[in-house]
Formats: C-alpha cells, sequence, structure tokens
C-alpha cells in the first residue's frame, strides 16, 4: 500500500479514488469493488446530482444513432439487452415507437430499417392505424411507424443499487465533498486536497489511482490535474406531464431535434428534450423559452401535449468532447476515456460522454485501465452479475410508496401527494447516515418520492424538516435554510412553467412560505 | 338600517335589490361586509369558498419595504411613510393614518361582538406604536399588528424574552417543537421543546388541528389535556401550544386553561387548514347571518353593470335569485380567489375584464429565486383605481361611478411580502364603503 510520504495530514487512503456520483461514478465503484478493488466514491453534492439525475430514463435500443453514430447505436443495443436482464428493477420494458409525420423527410424514413437492420438493432413496421391503437396519443397524421425495444430505466434507482452494491464490497461513498486540487509529484497523482461542503473541513485523500467521472465537470476536474480536455456543455431541457400519456416510448423519426422523445415513466410521461449551447454550470436550469419550444414541438407528435398540464421541468447538461470543429448534436454520443498518458499523467483517467445505456460499459472500459494500472488481473463481472436490488434505491419508483403505505395505512404520511411515510424516511435516513453524515431534505427528496408530487414541498417539506428535527437528524437553523434551498430546487422547475393555475399554486405557497412564515426575510 | 331580515323560509325571493354586493369573501370582502353594516348600508355578499381558512388569524399592517435590502420597520406608519414614497401607488398612499386606525377599530369592534378579541400593536411612547410578533411553526418570527386573545401571551413572552415551552402532539404533522425552539435559539435562547400525546389519540398516527380542536371542548379531555401540560408549564414562565384550543368556546378553554396551569398559555398557528382562520371565518359568518345578512356562498360569473347598477343572478339549491346592487365591491381576490386570471399569457381581471397593470410579457412575471427579496414582479399586477378605490377602465378614467374595488386584486403592493394583507384589505374596504355610505341615501333592502 501506498504511504502518505511528507503529507501529514493526509486523513484517508484508498486504492481508487472516485470523482463523481453519477451513473457511471457509481457504476465505476461497483465493478472495481467486484474486482477486489478498494475505492472511495466522492460527490460534491450527492448520487445522481448532475445529468445522471436529470435525462429522459430511456433506455436506447439504439436506432436513434443508426445514422450518425452507428458505434454508439451498437453498443446501446448491446448494453441494453443486457441491462434488460441484469438489473430489472430499474426497468420497464416499455417497447418503443418511431414514428414519422407528413413533414419528416422520406429519404430518411425509407433508410431507417434498412440501417436498423444493417446494426442488428430489432425494428418492425407497424401499420399506422395499428399504432394508433396501441398509442392513442399520436397524432393521427402519422405516415411510418416503426416498433423498436426502447424501455424506460429509473436512473437514481440504478446509481442507487450500483452504489449499495459497491458499499457491500467496501467502497466508501462520501456525500458533499468537492476536491479543490491535487498534489502530484513526477507525473503521479498522490492525494486529493478535498472540502466537506457542508461543514467546510478540509482534508486529504490519498489514492494509488484517480478516475475523473464528473461528467460536464470533467475538465475542470482534469484540468486540477493539470491535464486538457476540450468540452462543450449542451443543455436538454424536459418536462414532467401530470399524468401518464403513453404506454410506449415514442421516438420521432427524424435526425435528432427538440422535443422528439416521449418517455412514460411510472405515472407520468416526460418530453424532451432541448439542446442547447451553455458557457458555464453554475445556474443550470430550464427557461420559459426553452418549455414553450418543447411544448410546441412535441405536440407535432403527440397533440395532447399542448393541453395536458406539467409538473415540473428540469435541465441537465450533457458532457460532449469536441474533436474537431462540430457543434451540439451532431458531436458524437459517444463516450470519452482518457487515459492522459499524453498529459504526461500516470495515474488518472477521464470517462465523460456516453449515454446513460452504456454506463456499464463505460464503466467496464475505465475499470480495465485502473485494474490494469493496479496489476490486478480479476476479470469484470457485471456482463455477468445480476446488478441487486438495495434499500437505498427502494423508494425512487413512483407509484410504489403508495402501493406499500397502502398495505399498512397505519403508518403516519410526511408526503400526502405521493404517500411517503415516516417509516420510509426512516429507512432512507439509516442509509444516509450508514454513510457518515446526517441527511438533508434534498437528499431525502432525491431517495424517495417527497417534492415531488402537486404541493411542490409547500407542506411535506416542513412536516419532513419537522420530522428530522424529532428524530434528531437535525439540529439548530439546518432546517430552515434546507427547506429554503429545497423549495428553490423544486421552484427552478416549475418557475419556466407558470402560466395560469400554477400562479394560484404559487399563491398559497407564498402565503404560507413569505406571508405567514416570513422566511425571505432572514432574521 | 339593517339588512332586510326574512322569516325562515316564508319568503320566496326572486328578485333582491340591495345598496351593496360585496363579491368575494375573504378578508376584503368579510370587512366590506362589516363596514356595510355599521353604516347601515344594506348588503348582499358573493363569493365561493374563502382563504379565511388559511389565514393565521393575525391581522398584519405593514412590516416590510420589500427591495434589494428588504427594510424592516417597526412602526408600520413608519413604514407606510417609507413604502408609498418608494411606491406612489400603493394601495396605502390612498388612505391616511386616522383612516387606517378608524378602520383596524370598526374591525375589531366587530369581531369582537363575534367572539374575537384583539390586541393591539406595544405603545412605545404617546404616538409610537410597533408591530408584535408572532411565533410561526417555521421556527420563525413574524411581525404583525393585532393578534386574537388566544395568541396574545406569546407576542408579550416574545417581547420580554421569557421562557417559553412550546409543546407539540405526537401525530400532529407539520407542527414541530424541537423545531421551532432549535431555529429561535438565536434569537430567543429561552425556548424549549416537548412533546405530549393527545388524550385519547395516542397512537393515532394522521393527527387534524379541527379535530382536536372538537375535542377539547369536551371537558373530560381537556382536564386529561391539562394535567399532561402542567409538567412543562411549571417549568417555564409561558406555554405555547398548536392553534388547537376548540372552535367556537375558544375564549373561555384558553382562560380555563390558563387558570388550570397558573401559566399564560397562547396558541401558534399551524398549517393549513388553521383553527385559528377558520374561527375567523365561522365567527364571522354566523354574525352576520344572525344579523339577517345575505350569504350566498357560490360564485358568480355574469355581472351587468347599468346606469342604475349592477344585475347578477345567484343560484341557492334550486332557487335563482335576481340581484340588483346600486354598489359594488369587487373583493375577489388574486389568483387563488380567482379575481385575476390568465388568458394568453396576459393577467386578466375575471368578473369585468378590467384592465390590469402587469410585467409587459410572461417572462418578467417571476424571479429565479423564489424567496427574491424584490418580490416577483407579478405580485404587483393588479387594477388600477381612483382615490376611493374606484377601478379605472381602459380610457384611465372610472370604469363605473359604483364599482369598488378592495383587497389584494389591487396593483402595486405586495402584501405577502410587505405582510400588509389584513391592512390593504381593511383600508381599502373602508374607504370604498365611506364613499359608497356617502353617496347612497341610506334605506332598507326591497324585495319584490
Amino acid at each position: 500500500m501506498w504511504t502518505a510520504g511528507g503529507y501529514k495530514d493526509i486523513t484517508v487512503e484508498t486504492q481508487v479514488l472516485i470523482i463523481g456520483g453519477g451513473t457511471t461514478g457509481t457504476g465505476i465503484a461497483r465493478d472495481l469493488s467486484l474486482r477486489g478493488i478498494s475505492c472511495i466514491l466522492i460527490d460534491k453534492k450527492d448520487i445522481n446530482a448532475g445529468a445522471s439525475g436529470a435525462n429522459h430514463g430511456l433506455l436506447h435500443s439504439g436506432a436513434r444513432y443508426i445514422l450518425k453514430d452507428s458505434e454508439t447505436a451498437v453498443e446501446c443495443r448491446q448494453e441494453s439487452l443486457l441491462l434488460k436482464r441484469l438489473a430489472p428493477q430499474c426497468m420497464e420494458d416499455t417497447g418503443g415507437l418511431f414514428v414519422a409525420l407528413p413533414e419528416d423527410d422520406n429519404a430518411y424514413i425509407a433508410r431507417f430499417p434498412e440501417l436498423c437492420r444493417k446494426y442488428g438493432i430489432f425494428c418492425k413496421p407497424v401499420d399506422a392505424a395499428q399504432a394508433l391503437h396501441m398509442e392513442p396519443c399520436l397524432a393521427p397524421d402519422v405516415k411510418a411507424v416503426f416498433a423498436v425495444q426502447d424501455a424506460v430505466v429509473d436512473p437514481f434507482r440504478l446509481s442507487l443499487d450500483n452504489a449499495a452494491n459497491a458499499q457491500k464490497n467496501g467502497t466508501r461513498i462520501l456525500r458533499n465533498i468537492q476536491v479543490e486540487g491535487f498534489i502530484s509529484h513526477k507525473g503521479i497523482i498522490q492525494a486529493a486536497r478535498v472540502r466537506d461542503t457542508r461543514t467546510g473541513d478540509t482534508f486529504h485523500i490519498g489514492a494509488l489511482q484517480v478516475v475523473n467521472a464528473t461528467g460536464a465537470w470533467a475538465d475542470k476536474v482534469a484540468a486540477m490535474a493539470g491535464a486538457h480536455i476540450s468540452m462543450l456543455y449542451s443543455k436538454g431541457t424536459l418536462l414532467i406531464t401530470q399524468s401518464r400519456i403513453n404506454t410506449r416510448v415514442i421516438n420521432r423519426l427524424r435526425p435528432a431535434s427538440d422535443a422528439d422523445i416521449l418517455v412514460p415513466g411510472g405515472t407520468v410521461s416526460i418530453i424532451g428534450t432541448t439542446s442547447m449551447e451553455i458557457d458555464n454550470l453554475d445556474d443550470i436550469r430550464p427557461t420559459m423559452d426553452e418549455v414553450d419550444t418543447i411544448i410546441r414541438q412535441g405536440a407535432v407528435m403527440v397533440p395532447a401535449l399542448a393541453t395536458t398540464r406539467y409538473i415540473r421541468a428540469y435541465a441537465g447538461v450533457r458532457p460532449l468532447v469536441k474533436n474537431g470543429r462540430e457543434k451540439g448534436r451532431t458531436i458524437s454520443r459517444n463516450y470519452t476515456l482518457k487515459n492522459h498518458e499524453a498529459d504526461g499523467l500516470q495515474n488518472f483517467v477521464t470517462i465523460t460522454g456516453g449515454k446513460l445505456t452504456t454506463y456499464r460499459l463505460m464503466a467496464e472500459k475505465t475499470a480495465d485501465i485502473v485494474a490494469g494500472r493496479l496489476k490486478n488481473t480479476k476479470p469484470c463481472e457485471t456482463a455477468q452479475l445480476p446488478l441487486p436490488p438495495s434499500r437505498k434505491g427502494e423508494w425512487t419508483e413512483p407509484g410504489r410508496s403508495p402501493r406499500t403505505w397502502a398495505a399498512r395505512p397505519k403508518d403516519t404520511l410526511i408526503c400526502e401527494c405521493e404517500m411517503v411515510s415516516e417509516s420510509m424516511v426512516d429507512r432512507i435516513v439509516e442509509t444516509l447516515l450508514a454513510e457518515g453524515n446526517s441527511p438533508t431534505l434534498e437528499e431525502v427528496g432525491r431517495r424517495s418520492r417527497i417534492g415531488k408530487g402537486p404541493c411542490q414541498g409547500t407542506f411535506c417539506s416542513f412536516r419532513l424538516a419537522a420530522y428530522l428535527y424529532h428524530t434528531g437528524n437535525l439540529d439548530k437553523k439546518q432546517g430552515f435554510f434546507q427547506i429554503k434551498a429545497f423549495v428553490n430546487e423544486r421552484w427552478k422547475g416549475l418557475m419556466p412553467l407558470v402560466r395560469d393555475k400554477e400562479l394560484a399554486r404559487l399563491e398559497m405557497q407564498e402565503a404560507f412560505l413569505c406571508g405567514l412564515f416570513n422566511m425571505e426575510v432572514d432574521p | 338600517m339593517r339588512p332586510v331580515q326574512y322569516g325562515s323560509g316564508s319568503v320566496n325571493p326572486t328578485h333582491l335589490h340591495t345598496g351593496l354586493a360585496v363579491v368575494g369573501s375573504g378578508m376584503a370582502g368579510m370587512a366590506a361586509a362589516i363596514f356595510a353594516y355599521n353604516r347601515g348600508i344594506s348588503f348582499v355578499q358573493v363569493g365561493q369558498a374563502s382563504e379565511l381558512s388559511f389565514s393565521s388569524g393575525c391581522l398584519d399592517l405593514f412590516s416590510i419595504l420589500p427591495g434589494r435590502f428588504p427594510k424592516v420597520f417597526a412602526d408600520p406608519f413608519v413604514g407606510i411613510d417609507a413604502l408609498t414614497k418608494k411606491m406612489p401607488h400603493h394601495p396605502y398612499s390612498r388612505v391616511t393614518r386616522s383612516l387606517i386606525r378608524e378602520a383596524f377599530a370598526d374591525f375589531t369592534d366587530f369581531m369582537e361582538s363575534a367572539g374575537i378579541y384583539y390586541y393591539g400593536p406595544k405603545q412605545k411612547d404617546q404616538n409610537t406604536w410597533e408591530n408584535q410578533h408572532i411565533i410561526t411553526p417555521a421556527g420563525t418570527l413574524k411581525p404583525t399588528w393585532q393578534v386574537p386573545a388566544t395568541m396574545h401571551a406569546g407576542s408579550l413572552a416574545i417581547a420580554r424574552n421569557q421562557r417559553i415551552c412550546i409543546v407539540d402532539i405526537k401525530g400532529l404533522k407539520g407542527f414541530g417543537a424541537r423545531q421551532m425552539a432549535q431555529t429561535l435559539q438565536p434569537q430567543l435562547p429561552c425556548v424549549t421543546g416537548a412533546t405530549i400525546a393527545f388524550p385519547g389519540r395516542e397512537t393515532v398516527k394522521d393527527l387534524m388541528c379541527e379535530r382536536l380542536a372538537w375535542d377539547l371542548e369536551n371537558p373530560k379531555i381537556l382536564a386529561q389535556f391539562i394535567s399532561l401540560l402542567k409538567p412543562h408549564a411549571d417549568r417555564v414562565d409561558v406555554l405555547g401550544l398548536p392553534a388547537i384550543l376548540g372552535m367556537y368556546r375558544f375564549e373561555k378553554l384558553h382562560r380555563t386553561l390558563e387558570l388550570a396551569l397558573k401559566k399564560p398559555v397562547f396558541e401558534i398557528p399551524t398549517l393549513s387548514p388553521s383553527v385559528t382562520g377558520m374561527r375567523m371565518k365561522e365567527a364571522f359568518l354566523k354574525k352576520i347571518t344572525d344579523l339577517g345578512a345575505h350569504h350566498f356562498p357560490v360564485a358568480v360569473s355574469d355581472i351587468v353593470p347599468d346606469k342604475d347598477g349592477f344585475r347578477f343572478f345567484v343560484t341557492q339549491g334550486l332557487q335563482t335569485i335576481e340581484i340588483r346592487a346600486e354598489n359594488l365591491v369587487l373583493a375577489t381576490g388574486r389568483f387563488m380567489g380567482r379575481g385575476l386570471g390568465v388568458r394568453e399569457e396576459q393577467v386578466k381581471e375575471m368578473l369585468f375584464d378590467l384592465p390590469v397593470t402587469q410585467p409587459e410579457t410572461r417572462a418578467g412575471w417571476l424571479c429565479p429565486d423564489f424567496f427574491d427579496p424584490a418580490g416577483h414582479p407579478v405580485n404587483q399586477a393588479g387594477i388600477e383605481t381612483d382615490d376611493w378605490f374606484r377601478p379605472l377602465g381602459s380610457t384611465g378614467s372610472v370604469f363605473h361611478p359604483r364599482l369598488y374595488a378592495a383587497g389584494s386584486i389591487l396593483a402595486h403592493q405586495d402584501w405577502k411580502r410587505e405582510k400588509s394583507g389584513a391592512g390593504i384589505a381593511i383600508a381599502s374596504a373602508f374607504k370604498a364603503v365611506s364613499h359608497i355610505a356617502g353617496n347612497t341615501p341610506v334605506r332598507r333592502s326591497e324585495m319584490r
């Protein structure tokens, strides 16, 4: 084992430090831990706080990428089939459709089945009348439809289950830990200088290998290590409908554009996305313009999208790595894996880009490099071993808490919209405490449906705070600030949607939080 | 002169002629009805559900001038001077100090006759009064002008920095004594929290304040409740409880509790539904119905203004009544009360389609920070009026000589941030009704 050498204040040591708690980072932690390698995974916020928690939750069959990105298409095909088998608890195998409208390009429509065949992607023509019967929400003038093997994935559950399995195999997961720099010597990183964003404490994590799995932040973290990555941040915005509109994933049959995928999930549907280049990652939020574009464009394919009510909008950033002059949607969606040897770094790797669907493969390829450098010869097992369902991820699924609560209705409800009870919160808190620090409202919210129903946190954030104080998990004024943060996080997703009824909801929420509680004036 | 009175059910009116129609039954509608009653103007009140059930039961006047650096005023009148200087079209710029005082006195006198006693502000010296504070379930202090008697011991205890014990109840959600005590620590270090189980409902997991308020009207339950509170009361100066001390006999219950515990006791308003708000609504409705006034708890949509006043229909059960009113007070509220709505991304006034002052586009309605200290611009949208609170039409002159508006529908105010909701409602209703009284020969309502 490597020793701390001259650094007196190193407090933690590990074989591999993984930076970034998204799907890729947690996937890498699981992969390495299955090979018997000890890891620490840190995230500056929380599991899936970045793009992993702000996407469609679509398990691509690969058909979307056949024209521009055949490599990604083939990987999606292979990985989606694998994941449906190995992590069924995170999937809803809905199937999918590709639909073309009168204005869509006939040449592209004609090539679609041909290309699918070429790359081995299942694709079956569906007669338009039959398609309208299968998905009555479709625009009546669809001119061509193909069935594909798309599915829906719960990205929160996926990452939480990966994290839980990694923890079981010895990985330590630390939330709210941000990297501030690296200490290296002759091209070898010896430790990362990190800060606990809640307490402000700084310490060092000593590691033999460092993995940068920070998604859109990959260039910044790489820069701290002295390596350059040229990235482009592409913001994608999505909208959640109040009820589920479709049974299968519906894709627009045209080269990728705005609002051409409608993904069902539990009790809702999600329409997106947009692609907008942004310069900085500080305040990623959906805008009114994007929301209006999505609704206008989406309604061409599914007319109900023009009139349905939306619960919330959200935005994530696609980390696209530039190789030349490409822009936005034309940049490959394939992943980027850099060993940084050309940068003179011997124990640092960056993995970014790619798709949620191919996260496992990305983790495998990254873990191969890291394990090889550690002279560990155990092969990757994640393509064979099922991903065990965990307690961490059990409450993220819409509809699960109401069913559970109905079986035991004596349990006090904290969130009445989504029926999350005290005992469910207890179990979430337990898994958070096991990671070494106390839970926040946002963290409990991310692991459950709290705040995601119609009240958007007006009542449940208070009840949750009161309960966490009662159980000794909150102290002093923590709850006050956390309620404000929780409400503002929900507000990000609500503000661009505000039209009519939402103004009444805002008025009520503000009447309580400001009118009665005076929370905007920090005493 | 009093509102007309019918024998119970013997008269079957289909037309009702009245001096004033009050449309809306929130704070402003209630105030307008009270002032009309006090001035002997015959009136009917219409309006569906009321937001009063969400109210804390306190009467705010003014405390905070919103802005990038919000300014907190201890003396609301000093604050109002600063406010009207900065916002010359604010509703408060159309009323004087003495009008506000008179309006509050009229309002609270009526509420006293309905059974709710209010305690006014702290008097600093001969001409200075200061807002009092109440503890909220968020563990914050909120400034207000007048508090109901059951809450008064709390604001005194805050002012004197006494030892307070807040007691919460197992199963009553969103009211956490520990949360409040911990959050209040920096301001009120002498606050502690405790938890008791409610007698007879020890194992119930989901308690409603309203249910507990009914329970406490039972003397047996009250006695048990008192014995559970006793040990907590003994170690402090003042005891704070969630507002559950009865729905109707709250004054008596409150006194009984204080005598038995030998300590002052105060209520803390809860999240909705709030018992303190419901009491206000119930007391008002009972009193006004006892006085024989017409209150139709229905929404109206078509009101026809003409040279004699206003005509509209209300349906009660199987009966449809045509109402002819000489004057009308629009107290329909904002988006929750449906006084305002949105069509084609423009804020609209829903009954008369009065012009609404508002941000140019929808993109300008809201701030990215929910708690932005300046407040969301859309909250200042509303209708313009003349000095008597008569709405202006599209030409800029009075829309109808006998149409008035009161309360939160008025433009250029942000009551939630200013803590001025009750004050604006009461003051604007008072001025409007005074004008009506000045212009209307007082006479009885007539039935035809």
